[in-house]
């Protein structure tokens, strides 16, 4: 049975669309000043702590929930499950905003944004932050053509359109690879810091830990994302597709906490779990909400059936898996610190984001919303061309 | 450990007075700006009660690492290990990125945090003075350092000239000699009489930090070529499935019809 809902949208869009222009203006001004007077003139990154909020938000975050669009495209295209083809193109599109959105935030953060290109000249294949920066751009590409169909659609350039889509399985299996080999290696950045990161965090699992949690986090911005946007684009919600996708979220967070506490029981490190104060309460916040809940809620039927049962099933995967990156990122990276006993004029050895610094992330994702809904209303997005065909 | 001959430095905690002539000496040798300096004399308050105080210091910059985790985690190449010891790095190809200060276990790289793209943001760092040792005088701080408490020479001749004064004075001091091993040995040792962490120095293996991270990083390749055959006969082999069940599905409704249709 085919069960669809049309729910319909409780807010006006028009405000939105205003606070988001306002805030993306806000984070221009920021970058701005920071072109001209430097990242410490807008953010509280110090010698310390040269990474923070913009590396567990934008590069963290942004990449963990960019993470549907290789699974979708692979239950699609690979697996044949034309199904899920609704689905294809709203999650492509996340997943490719997200990525653009996560390059912006780099031009930012980097200090010399203008030698991006030395990512090509001059290439240190031992630095796992140069493998991310080259999957970032191939993906990027990937996504780019593997979405591309709609808007040739849109342009009424149906052979382009038709031209790409002849390639579209050995572009998905590329994408596929890449992705994965970029959600692993998001990990293993961290693995050059076994003495700064906490030991509940550090292990050389930390690529497929990675990998195995970025396939919950897809699946629940894919949940996630569907609710929300039928609900203000006004078109129909898929549930009959959410509660099948949704089936394999357990599964998935089975393995994960199999592998995580099998890890920590194997290195003799779930000492940590009730020794480290509000680390140990960060690792539990993140277990409880991001795996252990969900797992829970989406192992029941009715709960998959439910569309509010899915969005908040999928929002505890969402908070508590970020929560992790934002763990692993920043919070349980404990810098050595040298500077401690630094003159005076030396500075800060502490770090929380200044205002700016969140401001800038912010207006960089409202601009993401902002391209969402636009892409939804101007490209066949939701109502895709070749879906129609089938019926 | 195979014999690395190349240069070093001696640092004993017991001898510095925290005059900081070396701080002075670096920045002028090397033209640093007064805002920023590569060396940085650590004080660690005073200790004990009148007329008993002690008061120890130690001398930081960079430790000249036998096998740098700057240099593996550069995503460009900006650091290079010189074969006489010095750990370099080229602004010319720096980006910005930061992430040598992650890798870094002792915190040394530091960054222009005040400058905007028209002076450019870079990292600065001690060269071991290159432009005084391949003339054949000693680095700036060692030779302006009044009380001995900074030496320069031949790695192997500063370690057992160490391990002497370990010897000779064993009450004098921890009986350790701080780089020679640690984060796979270092070309910056330090004799001390407080423990080691007590003087801001981080507790290390005698394999650099960058082990774990250049090991997973061959298996890249690999699993990039295993995961892209994997799927493509998944691919090929689900299309192959689908086809033969399509094609039995048209034959079956060609012959009898289906028990849909009755």
């Amino acid at each position: 049975m085919k069960l669809q809902i049309l729910i319909h949208p409780r807010f006006r869009l028009k405000p939105l669309v205003l606070i988001l222009l306002a805030l993306m203006g806000i984070a221009f001004i920021i970058a701005m000043v920071r072109y001209a007077s430097g990242i410490g003139s807008i953010s509280n990154l110090n010698n310390s702590y040269p990474w923070g909020f913009w590396v567990s938000f934008d590069l963290y975050t942004g990449i963990a929930i960019s993470s549907g669009a290789f699974i979708i495209t692979a239950l699609v295209y690979i697996l044949e499950l034309e199904q899920f083809r609704p689905l294809v193109r709203p999650t492509l599109l996340t997943g490719l905003l997200g990525y653009i959105m996560e390059v912006i935030a780099l031009l930012v953060d980097l200090g010399h944004p203008e030698r991006i290109w030395h990512y090509f000249i001059y290439q240190n294949f031992t630095s796992f932050l140069l493998v991310i920066g080259l999957y970032v751009m191939a993906y990027s590409a990937i996504m780019t053509l593997e979405f591309a169909p709609a808007i040739f659609e849109r342009l009424n350039r149906k052979k382009l359109a038709g031209s790409i889509r002849r390639f579209m399985k050995p572009l998905v299996i590329l994408g596929a690879v890449i992705s994965t080999l970029h959600q692993g290696a998001l990990g293993a950045l961290l693995l050059i810091q076994p003495v700064k990161l906490y030991p509940i965090w550090w292990t050389p699992l930390l690529p497929v830990l990675f990998f195995i949690s970025a396939l919950a986090i897809g699946l629940a911005m894919i949940l996630f994302e569907s609710t929300l946007s039928s609900r203000y684009f006004e078109h129909r919600l898929e549930i009959h597709l959410l509660e099948k996708l949704s089936r394999s979220i357990p599964p998935v967070l089975g393995v994960y906490l199999a592998a995580r506490f099998g890890q920590l029981a194997f290195s003799g490190n779930l000492k940590y779990l009730f020794a480290g104060g509000i680390l140990s309460l960060l690792f539990w916040a993140e277990i409880l909400l991001g795996a252990a809940l969900p797992l829970v809620l989406f192992s029941i039927k009715k709960v998959r059936q439910s569309p509010s049962g899915l969005f908040l099933g999928a929002i505890a995967v969402l908070l508590g898996m970020i929560l992790n990156r934002f763990n692993v990122s920043w919070f349980a990276v404990l810098h050595s610190d040298p500077l401690t006993y630094l003159p005076a004029f030396m500075g800060i050895v502490k770090y929380f984001p200044s205002l700016p610094e969140v401001l800038l992330s912010v207006g960089i994702f409202s601009a993401g919303i902002l391209a969402f809904g636009l892409a939804v209303k101007y490209l066949p997005v939701f109502d895709a061309e070749e879906h129609r065909e089938e019926g | 450990m195979p014999e690395i001959k190349h240069k070093a430095f001696l640092f004993d905690a017991t001898r510095c007075i925290d005059c900081r002539a070396c701080m002075v000496a670096c920045s002028v040798e090397n033209k640093i700006p007064m805002n920023k300096t590569r060396i940085w004399v650590a004080g660690i308050g005073l200790k004990g009660e009148f007329p008993n105080l002690e008061r120890d210091t130690m001398v930081y910059h960079c430790m000249h690492c036998n096998e740098p985790d700057c240099l593996s985690a550069c995503p460009v190449g900006a650091y290079s290990k010189r074969a006489d010891g010095p750990v370099l790095y080229d602004s010319k190809k720096c980006i910005g990125c930061r992430y040598c200060m992650n890798a870094c276990p002792f915190g040394v790289p530091h960054f222009d945090w005040d400058n905007g793209l028209v002076d450019g943001a870079f990292i600065d760092k001690c060269t071991l003075c290159t432009q005084r040792i391949d003339i054949g005088l000693e680095p700036a701080c060692v030779a302006t350092c009044p009380s001995g408490a900074l030496m320069f020479g031949e790695r192997e001749d500063l370690l057992s000239y160490a391990h002497d004064r370990l010897a000779a004075q064993p009450a004098r001091y921890v009986n350790h000699v701080y780089g020679e091993t640690e984060n796979g040995g270092a070309s910056y040792f330090i004799l001390s009489h407080v423990p080691f962490k007590d003087l801001g120095l981080p507790e290390l293996p005698s394999s650099p930090v960058k082990d774990v991270s250049e090991k997973i990083m061959r298996f890249t390749l690999p699993s990039a070529v295993g995961l892209g055959v994997v799927l493509t006969g998944l691919a090929a082999g689900v299309h192959v499935i689908n086809q033969k069940k399509a094609a039995a599905k048209m034959v079956e409704a060609a012959g009898s019809p289906t028990e849909e249709e009755k």
